[in-house]
C-alpha cells in the first residue's frame, strides 16, 4: 500500500512538473512570439486572380504589378516598418470563386487588408464582399459603369477616369480644333459591348452637340468574325472621322478590314485594341498603325512621375523589354503604391484610414494624379495617344504632350 | 448599288473559306455520323501550325499547307483511331458528339498553354493586299483561298468518285454491313475518312490565320457556323455545305452592309429555320443513307 502510495505520489509529482515546465515554457515562447511579432508582424494583403480561364493573361499581367510592388516596398523596409506580404489566391475567371475567395481571405486567413481581382464582371461581387466586412477596396482593374453604380464607398478605382469615359479625351482634342478644320463628318462602329459602345457613344453626343454630322451609327455582335461587309458599309458612308468602339479582336479585325478595302477616313479613333503597344502592330503590321489614335492610361512611354523607376524595376524582375509590360501591371503596381502614400500620409494603415483619407486630395501614381467622387469614379481624363513613327505617343493634352497630332492620318501601307 | 456589289464581292470570297472548312465536316459526318465539334479547334490547331512553321521557315503560308496536310490528317485518324473508334456502336453518335466536344476543349487548352491567349496572325506581307477592279476591292487572300477551296473541293470529289478508297467510303456510307461483306475494311476507312476530313483544316487554318486575328478560343465561333452551314447545305452533301457556306458569306455580308452588322448572323438563323421547317434534311441533304 505505503509503496503504492509513494508510486503514485511520485508519478503525480512528475506530472505535475512536467505539466508545469510545459506550461512555462509554453507561455515564455508565446510571449516572446508576441513580442518578436509585433516588432515585425508584416502587413497581410489578400488579393483574387484571374490566373486561368478567360481573364488568365490579365489576370497574370495584374499578379505581375501586384508582386513588383511588393518586392519594391519591401526593399523600402515595408510600410510603416512592416513587411508587405501578399496573399494571391485564383477565382479562374469566376464571379462565383471570387465571392468565395475574398470571403475566405478577410473571415480565414485574416488578412489586413483585400485589393481588386482583373474586371468589372468579378470586381462588382468582390466589392460587395469587402463592403460587407469593412475593408477598403482599392482595385485596379473595374472601371465599367455598374462598378461605380453600386454606390460603394470603400471602392477607388486606380485609373484616370471610368472606362466608358476613355474616349472623352479624343472629343476634347477634337473640338479643340478651329471650326474650320474639323471634321464635318462622323461614323460610330461599335461592339456590343458594355464598355465599347457607351464609349463610343459619349464621343457621338459630344461631336453633335458640336455640329458634326453622323452618318454613320451602327453595333456589331461580339461574334462579327469578318469586318469587311461592315467596313463597307462605313466606307459608302464616307466619313471625315471614324470612331470605333472597339475592344482587343475587333479592333484587329476592323482595322484590317479598313486596310484591305483602302478606307482610310482623315481621322481614326479606336477605343482598345490599338492602344497595345506589343499587340496591335503584331496584328496589322507596324507600318499601317501610323496615324491611329486611341487613349491611354498607362503605357511605357507615358510621362507619370516613376515611370522610368517602375520600367527598370520590371525588367529587373521579370525580364523582356518596356513594350511588353502590359498597362494592367502598372495599374496593380499602382493600387500598391496608394497604400504606400496612404500610410506615409497618415502614419497608419488600416481600412477606415485607408477609405477615409483617399477621400479627400490627390495622389500621384503611374496612372497620373488620381481623385474619385464618393463612390470611387476617378475624376481624371485619359490620355490621347497616337501611333508615330512605330510608337504610341501622347498628343493630347497639349501641356503633356510628346507630339502634335498628326492629322490627317497617312494613308494604309497594305 | 456600288455598296450591293462590293458586299456580293466580300459575301462570296468570305464564303469560298468557310466552304473549305464546312466540307470536311461535312465529309466526317457522311462517313461516319459524327457530328465532329472539334473541327473548329483542328481549324485553330492548324492556323496555329502555319503560324510558327512560317515563323520558323519564312515560306509562304499557302505552301506550308503542304507540310500541314498530312500532319492534321494523322492528327485526324489518331483522334478516331484512340478515341471514336473504342466507343460502343450502340452509343456512338451521341458519345462522339462528347467526345469531340473533349477534343475540342483538350485542343483549345494545349494551345493556351503553349501560344496564351494572345492573337495572332499570319502575316506574310500581303495579308490585307487587294486589287481594285471597277472600284471594287478584291482581297487577294481571299481570293487566293476561294480557287483554293474549289481546288480542294475537286480534289476530294475525284477521290470519293474516281478511286478505290472513294469508292470503300461510298459503300460505308451506303451500307455499312454490307460493304464489310464486300471486304471494305470499314474500321480503316472511317479512320481514313475522319482524317480526310480533318485535312482540309490545313489550308482552312492557313487561310483563316491570314485574314482573321486568331487565339485559342476562336475555335467557338467558328464551330457554330460551321456547323449551320452543315444543317443547312444537308448533312453530309459536300456540295450542299459549299452553297449553304456561300449563302451565309453573301446573305450576312449583305444584311450587314446595308442594314446592320447586328442582324447579319439572325438573318443567317432565320433562313436556316425556315429551310429545316420546309425541307427538314437541309438544302441538299439526301432522303437515304449515301449521297455524298
Amino acid at each position: 500500500m505505503e509503496l503504492r502510495t509513494s508510486k503514485l505520489s511520485k508519478r503525480r509529482g512528475i506530472v505535475a512538473t512536467v505539466v508545469a515546465a510545459t506550461l512555462v515554457s509554453t507561455s515564455l515562447v508565446a510571449s516572446l512570439g508576441t513580442s518578436a511579432q509585433a516588432a515585425a508582424k508584416p502587413l497581410t494583403i489578400g488579393i483574387s486572380l484571374s490566373l486561368t480561364g478567360d481573364f488568365a493573361d490579365s489576370g497574370t499581367a495584374a499578379q505581375k504589378g501586384y508582386l513588383l510592388w511588393q518586392s519594391d516596398v519591401n526593399k523600402k523596409g515595408g510600410i510603416l516598418g512592416r513587411k508587405v506580404a501578399i496573399k494571391i489566391v485564383n477565382d479562374a475567371s469566376s464571379p462565383d470563386q471570387v465571392v468565395t475567395n475574398y470571403t475566405n481571405l478577410i473571415t480565414q486567413s485574416k488578412v489586413d487588408i483585400v485589393m481588386g481581382p482583373f474586371s468589372s464582371l468579378l470586381t462588382i461581387p468582390a466589392s460587395r464582399v469587402a463592403k460587407r466586412y469593412g475593408y477598403s477596396f482599392i482595385e485596379p482593374a473595374g472601371g465599367g459603369p455598374k462598378v461605380f453604380l453600386e454606390k460603394n464607398p470603400n471602392l477607388f478605382f486606380v485609373q484616370p477616369a471610368a472606362t466608358t469615359k476613355g474616349g472623352d479625351v479624343f472629343a476634347d482634342y477634337i473640338l479643340s480644333l478651329p471650326a474650320a478644320s474639323r471634321p464635318k463628318t462622323a461614323a460610330y462602329v461599335k461592339l456590343d459591348d458594355p464598355f465599347a459602345a457607351p464609349l463610343a457613344d459619349n464621343i457621338k453626343a459630344r461631336f453633335e452637340a458640336a455640329g458634326i454630322k453622323t452618318v454613320y451609327d451602327q453595333t456589331y455582335p461580339s461574334e462579327t468574325a469578318d469586318m469587311t461587309p461592315v467596313i463597307s458599309g462605313v466606307a459608302a458612308a464616307k466619313p471625315d472621322v471614324m470612331v470605333g468602339g472597339t475592344q482587343t479582336a475587333d479592333a484587329f479585325a476592323m482595322t484590317k478590314a479598313m486596310i484591305q478595302l483602302k478606307f482610310n477616313p482623315k481621322w481614326l479613333f479606336l477605343s482598345n485594341g490599338a492602344s497595345s503597344p506589343l499587340e496591335f502592330p503584331k496584328a496589322i503590321g507596324l507600318k499601317n498603325t501610323e496615324g491611329v489614335f486611341t487613349s491611354s492610361d498607362w503605357y511605357p512611354k507615358s510621362t507619370a512621375p516613376g515611370t522610368a523607376a517602375f520600367i527598370k524595376s520590371y525588367i529587373s524582375m521579370y525580364g523582356g523589354t518596356a513594350e511588353l509590360i502590359d498597362s494592367t501591371s502598372a495599374e496593380a503596381y499602382s493600387a500598391g503604391t496608394l497604400l504606400e502614400l496612404v500610410a506615409k500620409k497618415t502614419g497608419k494603415i488600416d481600412n477606415k484610414t485607408i477609405i477615409k483619407t483617399l477621400h479627400t486630395g490627390s495622389w500621384p501614381t503611374l496612372e497620373g494624379n488620381l481623385s474619385w467622387n464618393a463612390y470611387g469614379e476617378p475624376q481624371g481624363a485619359y490620355l490621347l495617344t497616337q501611333w508615330i513613327g512605330g510608337s504610341l505617343k501622347t498628343v493630347f493634352p497639349a501641356k503633356i504632350a510628346q507630339h502634335a497630332p498628326v492629322a490627317p492620318k497617312p494613308a494604309w501601307v497594305g | 448599288m456600288h455598296l450591293v456589289i462590293q458586299a456580293l464581292i466580300l459575301g462570296s470570297l468570305t464564303g469560298g473559306v468557310y466552304a473549305l472548312m464546312a466540307s470536311g465536316q461535312t465529309l466526317i459526318f457522311g462517313i461516319m455520323k459524327v457530328i465532329n465539334l472539334a473541327q473548329g479547334a483542328f481549324v485553330i490547331v492548324a492556323s496555329y501550325l502555319t503560324f510558327s512553321l512560317f515563323q520558323m521557315t519564312g515560306l509562304d503560308p499557302f505552301l506550308l499547307i503542304v507540310i500541314t496536310t498530312p500532319i492534321m490528317f494523322i492528327l485526324g485518324v489518331a483522334t478516331q483511331w484512340f478515341l471514336l473508334k473504342p466507343l460502343r456502336p450502340d452509343d456512338a453518335a451521341e458519345l462522339s458528339l462528347l467526345v469531340t466536344f473533349a477534343v475540342a476543349l483538350g485542343l483549345e487548352g494545349a494551345l493556351s498553354l503553349f501560344y496564351k491567349t494572345t492573337l495572332r496572325s499570319i502575316m506574310p506581307g500581303y495579308e490585307n493586299h487587294s486589287w481594285t477592279v471597277w472600284g471594287y476591292q478584291v482581297n487577294e487572300v481571299r481570293f487566293y483561298a476561294f480557287l483554293l477551296s474549289i481546288a480542294m473541293l475537286g480534289i476530294l470529289y475525284l477521290l470519293l468518285q474516281k478511286t478505290k478508297f472513294g469508292r470503300s467510303v461510298r459503300a460505308t456510307v451506303q451500307n455499312p454491313m454490307s460493304a464489310q461483306l464486300l471486304g471494305v475494311n470499314s474500321k480503316a476507312v472511317s479512320a481514313f475518312g475522319f482524317g480526310l476530313g480533318v485535312s482540309t483544316t490545313a489550308a482552312a487554318g492557313a487561310v483563316f490565320g491570314l485574314i482573321t486575328p486568331f487565339n485559342p478560343g476562336s475555335h467557338y465561333d467558328l464551330i457554330s457556323r460551321l456547323l449551320t452551314i452543315v444543317v443547312l447545305g444537308g448533312m453530309g452533301a459536300i456540295g450542299g455545305s459549299v452553297i449553304a457556306a456561300l449563302m451565309m458569306g453573301v446573305g450576312a455580308a449583305l444584311v450587314s452592309a446595308l442594314a446592320s452588322p447586328i442582324w447579319s448572323d439572325f438573318t443567317f438563323f432565320i433562313v436556316l429555320l425556315l429551310v429545316l421547317l420546309i425541307r427538314p434534311r437541309g438544302l441538299f441533304g439526301a432522303k437515304v443513307r449515301g449521297a455524298l
